[in-house]
């Protein structure tokens, strides 16, 4: 390597405004030669907005991008990969009903465009995926793969387009452990070939397993660059988070397993799921012969790879989704064909993973949303007639408890950030005497104090005796708050493990599907 | 919508003012608009603006011209802003119009000796149930098979057009008419007046009374939360407990009967019989109220009303300054898509 050689990539001054929201703020990045660079920050610190600006998808106010040295404009995705830049983002573009390859020359330049003969593309994608340790079938449709393999085909898409630059977004959000090693492997083997890796994360310990260097964003604005040597987690915590969270007394950095819970657990079971049996409208098992328990006082956590039937079993527990077989017990009642409106009547709250769709009125105001579920109740309606003094002192007393920051009761909803609509969601599930709390990925996509905070809330609630059933696709999450956890696969409990027993590559197995006991 | 109405009794009068805003600009946009057109055609744009603004407010007779018109047009709005609030669209108003018309005549003639303190509550209650029925088999396709309940409504329309003929001409025909028209119904069955002359019967009150009744509904019932919450996201509100079918189902009913009662009001109070052709172009104006309106039922009245002077100018400048009367069709137009450009000019 020559000593004298400039950096490999040099963004300087980028600023980026979305109306008055400043994204970011003057930021300098370096990327050097054959590294893994760590981009980290918490949710909105402005990660993504910034490889969106070298990728062409924005463009900035202010600065400017030098390749080795010589300033490019870069206006599209179609230039950035010209320049050598790829991308894989959080959320795959990919045609489910095309074959890996057939996804792979998609938008490539194909020399036999009449024929599409795909032999000689398929051929260099084994080797690639040879070298480069991606396990992939080029031959297989990508509805029949798994997430962890559907990204290694968006990390092949890249490398196909001979990237020298490989940006990655999140790209262990759905992977299990197994997975996340795996692609760290091929990380450091494309390094060894020769390419850079720009890695975006929120996960503070992955950036010290893989990076050779990390930046920290915070607010938009850069706050260091250092190699992984001279950095210690504390720093690059307290780097991170800014003087807005007391470290020692964080959950989500803790050190120390959670306390046990504090109610025994012998008595009755608040939720007891026996056999459960379900199918979607096309008739295709969605949930295989489930059966679990919560009890007051604790938090089952329920792990899985999104889509394996997560949502399914909220929804049946709810009574939104009918159930093919199997009993659901609340409180020792059987739940039967209760309605909806009467399983949250008897105690049962719910926190949709999709907020927006499942979760708010986006067109009413808060107030409005913050009864949504107890609007034909007492205090807020007697005999049928809305109380509005009580529902907007409601809406005031939540807005202030929970942190909800908006203009007032009468703003609309829809025009809340992602953090205040869940805080809105968790202040109208908890704002009600309650038995039993279903949690669906409480924190995606939240910043870290309010990720703090609503984890607070949530191991109040399990120390003041709530049953609370917590799925979440973040297994992180899942053994930082849960007592015990069960992992979902196809529809099925394939697995049961105790807090001492936590395994992150235990479970892991079990979310791909090999186990041993169920 | 209700959502509007608590920021206003948040916020006071400065807020409402801001709120008119766009829709002052819309007006005068929408006049200029078509005064160019007018001017084009060579004709006296103040006199035909003056004779529509202020045909209405020169003489009683332009006063209680529009009152009528009023009456129709505010209920044919209601039939379609209490579905749209729950997210569905009644496309069927004049259909069910008519359907309440039939109904209306029915009892009118059938019970034609009654005595008016029971004729005239029985017309006005075959109405509101002729126009239930009428969007009955509509509302059940939606509940039971999701149907597109636009297509269903409007379909119903056409076979109600062929059912009125049939009933003017074949069951009970006037034969001395020209035109596809009943025989009188029973005097019992007529709305007492308000005024003599010119004549103003009491359906103004009915309509104001409604109008009243479908706001405290929407706004201050636990019932019309649900029906506003369910427009808002019916994927939510199912969510939270509300059984998001039988409000779709029980919103295009009240909408029904809401049509169906103003067919009712338009035999018993200004026919007094069954006429082809009853349905004007209401179901298009109720539409155009409804959607200037933005749905919130308590600017739908004074919408209805400020439609209701056009149109009564519109005939008066059709008369005086032989302009056609379409003319006021493509200002309220106008109108409407001023207003709709204003909230996606106010959205950038």
């Amino acid at each position: 390597m020559n000593q004298v050689s400039p950096p490999l990539l040099q963004l300087q001054g980028i600023s980026k405004s979305f109306g008055s929201l400043l994204a970011l703020k003057d930021v300098n990045l370096t990327i050097q030669h054959y590294e893994i660079h760590g981009l980290l920050g918490g949710n909105g610190a402005g990660k993504t907005t910034l490889m969106n600006v070298l990728f062409g998808l924005y463009k900035p106010n202010a600065g400017q991008v030098i390749l080795r040295g010589q300033p490019i404009h870069i206006q599209s995705p179609r230039d950035a990969i010209h320049y050598g830049i790829g991308m894989v983002h959080q959320h795959f573009l990919q045609v489910p009903h095309f074959t890996v390859v057939q996804n792979i020359v998609l938008g490539s330049r194909l020399r036999n465009r009449p024929t599409l003969n795909l032999t000689m593309a398929t051929e260099r994608i084994q080797d690639l995926c040879q070298r480069f340790g991606l396990e992939v079938d080029p031959n297989a449709h990508i509805i029949d793969l798994p997430m962890g393999v559907r990204q290694r085909v968006e990390i092949l898409k890249a490398l196909y387009r001979g990237v020298d630059v490989l940006i990655l977004d999140e790209p262990t959000t759905n992977l299990t452990p197994q997975e996340v090693d795996s692609l760290f492997e091929s990380l450091q083997r494309m390094v060894a070939e020769g390419m850079s890796v720009v890695f975006i994360t929120h996960k503070l310990r992955e950036v010290m397993q893989v990076c050779d260097t990390i930046s920290v964003l915070r607010a938009g604005e850069h706050q260091l660059t250092l190699p992984r040597a001279q950095v210690s987690e504390e720093l690059i915590v307290r780097t991170m988070v800014g003087s807005d969270i007391d470290l020692d007394d964080s959950i989500l950095f803790a050190a120390t397993a959670p306390p046990e819970s504090a109610s025994s657990l012998t008595g009755p079971p608040v939720l007891d799921i026996q056999g459960l049996t379900l199918s979607d409208e096309r008739k295709i098992p969605q949930i295989e012969d489930v059966s679990l328990q919560v009890h007051a006082g604790e938090i089952l956590g329920i792990a899985g790879v999104a889509g394996n039937g997560q949502q399914e079993l909220l929804e049946a527990v709810l009574g939104i989704r009918t159930a093919d077989g199997g009993q659901i017990r609340f409180q020792n009642q059987e739940l039967g064909h209760c309605s909806t409106r009467d399983r949250l009547r008897q105690g049962i709250a719910y926190v949709p993973e999709d907020r927006v769709q499942d979760g708010i009125l986006p067109t009413a105001t808060i107030a409005q949303n913050l009864i949504l579920g107890v609007h034909d109740r007492p205090p807020y309606s007697q005999r049928g007639i809305l109380k509005w003094p009580i529902i907007t002192q409601h809406a005031q007393h939540l807005i202030a408890k929970y942190h909800i920051q908006t203009q007032g009761a009468g703003q609309q909803a829809g025009n809340l950030s992602g953090g205040n609509l869940q805080r809105l969601i968790l202040a109208r599930a908890l704002a009600q005497p309650i038995q039993l709390l279903l949690l669906h990925n409480p924190t995606s996509g939240l910043d870290i104090p309010t990720v703090e905070q609503i984890y607070r809330q949530i191991r109040q609630r399990r120390q003041e005796g709530l049953a609370i059933l917590l799925v979440s696709d973040d297994l992180d999450e899942l053994m930082l708050l849960s007592d015990r956890i069960a992992v979902l696969y196809r529809g099925a409990l394939v697995g049961h493990l105790q807090q001492k027993d936590f395994d992150k590559y235990e479970i892991g197995r079990m979310m791909s599907g090999v186990y041993n006991h169920v | 919508m209700s959502e509007q109405s608590v920021v206003w009794r948040r916020q006071g009068l400065g807020s409402v003012f801001q709120a008119l805003v766009p829709y002052i600009v819309a007006v005068i946009a929408s006049f200029a608009a078509a005064g160019i057109v007018l001017a084009v055609m060579g004709y006296n744009v103040p006199r035909a603006y003056a004779t529509i603004l202020f045909t209405s407010f020169r003489t009683p007779n332009g006063i209680i011209q529009t009152l009528i018109k009023f009456v129709p047009l505010v209920l044919q709005a209601l039939a379609f802003t209490i579905p749209l609030a729950a997210g569905k669209f009644n496309i069927g108003g004049e259909g069910q119009l008519i359907a309440g018309a039939i109904g209306a005549t029915t009892v009118g003639i059938m019970l034609a000796g009654w005595p008016a303190p029971l004729l005239l509550p029985l017309v006005l209650l075959g109405g509101i149930v002729m126009g239930a029925l009428w969007i009955l088999l509509p509302a059940w396709l939606l509940y039971r098979f999701s149907i597109n309940e636009i297509l269903t409504t409007v379909l119903m329309n056409f076979v109600a057009f062929e059912l009125i003929d049939y009933v003017a001409t074949n069951i009970w025909p006037d034969p001395v008419a020209g035109h596809p028209t009943t025989i009188p119904i029973g005097a019992g069955g007529f709305l007492p007046r308000l005024i003599q002359q010119p004549p103003l019967h009491a359906g103004l009150l009915i309509a104001i009374f409604i109008a009243i009744l479908v706001y405290f509904y929407t706004d201050h019932t636990s019932a019309g939360y649900e029906l506003v919450a369910t427009g808002a996201n019916a994927r939510a509100s199912r969510v939270y407990g509300i059984n998001v079918r039988s409000i779709f189902f029980l919103s295009l009913l009240l909408g029904g009967a809401i049509a169906g009662l103003s067919g009712a009001i338009e035999v018993a109070g200004v026919h007094h019989r069954l006429i082809a052709g009853i349905q004007s172009n209401f179901l298009l104006l109720g539409l155009i109220i409804g959607l200037i309106a933005k749905g919130n039922h308590l600017a739908v009245p004074f919408v209805a009303f400020f439609i209701a002077v056009l149109e009564v100018g519109a005939s008066a400048m059709q008369r005086t300054l032989m302009i056609p009367g379409e003319m006021v069709f493509i200002v309220e137009a106008f109108i409407l898509l001023f207003v709709l450009l204003s909230d996606v000019v106010r959205r950038r």
